[in-house]
């Protein structure tokens, strides 16, 4: 794991008793946790009176080593002893590591779905509409008597965060084979799934 | 329903008992090239320089076959219909009965153009699709995320567009769940009732 010099010390300072008292370390911690994973956390996550007698730039430093570190290591997937590993190579107490590890346990399935969503991907498929029609004639055609349908993919962007529709009109034996290839797939799926 | 032809017509129409009836098989040849590939204004020349006449004249005769031949087969008359519209136009026995034939061997096709003049959404073509596995991301190592890439392939105004998209096997099975029940709905008693009755 390479971990910035700036993040090193700032990590290394929140071993330190002196700078940071259990109290507060376990609220940095917490802090830290919440400005990753809850989506409407802001700078007020740091307003906590237990936190008041440290000097603000030592803690913006040492808030944001902590969260940089947490992403990292949710990144590489680190296990306990990854974790524990390095926090004593930073000279972290054994009740603070302990404390680091279960806090880390705790939100580690959020932090996985958190990082698994960044990145880019095709146009994502969300859902699907349709509309079964029975066409009887246009100014072009009379006595048509046919069904037709009307189907609308809804689609989602990632990067963009648009939602554009993809919307296509189709009679049954197109249809059906749409329908026939995407059960394929699907089937497919499951079989690739079961090893 | 008969047809309504208007004097211009009838006037474009008069020129067909003019020439013999193998020239009135080639005009009808094509007047149904044309409806396929759009009009090539040399062919009137070529075929005016032969039968000694203005290429308007040939122009207009083709043109009003063709008319002829659209109307009908928009309106889907029948035999005895088209029989007697042409009637009307006083021509020869043997006239009226290539017409009648030029009609009923062209009319499925004609209509398959003219249902390609309706207002036009893309519409469905084909379909390829793939199953992807993400193994890793720059933000997360160590991944198993399976995934279906899909390739649609679309037709509007006669272009291809294709589309590729991707989706989760959960959203999968809903798309194919959602789309069977689209399918069914067809076989049911409503929709038979309603297909019936409107004829």
């Amino acid at each position: 794991m390479e971990l910035s010099e700036s993040v090193q010390k700032g990590f290394q300072r929140l071993a330190d008793p002196g700078s940071f008292d259990s109290n507060a370390f376990t609220l940095l911690l917490r802090a830290a946790f919440q400005s990753l994973l809850d989506a409407q956390a802001d700078e007020a996550v740091l307003d906590h009176p237990d936190l008041k007698h440290i000097d603000p730039v030592v803690l913006k430093h040492c808030h944001t080593a902590a969260a940089t570190y947490i992403l990292e290591a949710g990144k590489q997937r680190a296990d306990k002893s990854t974790l524990s590993t390095y926090l004593e190579d930073c000279k972290f107490d054994r009740e603070r590591i302990e404390l680091f590890c279960t806090e880390y346990q705790n939100n580690k399935d959020s932090l996985e779905i958190l990082l698994g969503s960044i990145g880019r991907s095709l146009p994502h498929i969300t859902d699907v509409s349709w509309r079964l029609e029975y066409q009887i004639k246009t100014n072009q055609l009379h006595k048509m008597y046919r069904p037709a349908y009307l189907v609308t993919l809804n689609v989602e962007n990632t990067d963009s965060q648009s939602y554009p529709e993809i919307s296509f009109s189709c009679n049954m034996e197109q249809l059906q084979d749409l329908v026939g290839k995407l059960k394929d797939a699907s089937k497919s799926l499951e079989r690739a799934t079961q090893f | 329903m008969l047809l309504d032809l208007s004097e211009e017509h009838k006037d474009h129409l008069a020129f067909l008992p003019r020439v013999n009836s193998s020239v009135v098989a080639e005009f009808g040849r094509i007047a149904v090239e044309f409806l396929r590939r759009g009009a090539n204004p040399k062919i009137y020349e070529g075929a005016a320089r032969k039968l000694n006449v203005s290429s308007d004249t040939v122009q207009h005769g083709v043109e009003g076959l063709i008319y002829l031949l659209t109307e009908s087969s928009k309106l889907m008359i029948s035999e005895l219909d088209f029989q007697d519209s042409v009637f009307v136009l006083g021509f020869s026995e043997e006239l009226n009965k290539l017409l009648l034939q030029l009609y009923l061997d062209n009319r499925k096709e004609i209509r398959t153009i003219l249902s390609e003049l309706a207002p036009d959404l893309p519409s469905y073509h084909s379909l390829e699709w793939r199953l992807d596995v993400q193994l890793a991301s720059r933000s997360l190592r160590q991944q198993i995320k399976p995934s279906v890439t899909i390739k649609l392939h679309l037709n509007q105004n006669g272009d291809r567009n294709t589309k590729v998209l991707q989706t989760d096997p959960a959203t999968l099975m809903h798309l194919v769940q959602q789309l069977e029940q689209a399918l069914e709905e067809m076989k049911t008693n409503h929709c038979r009732r309603v297909v019936r009755s409107i004829k």
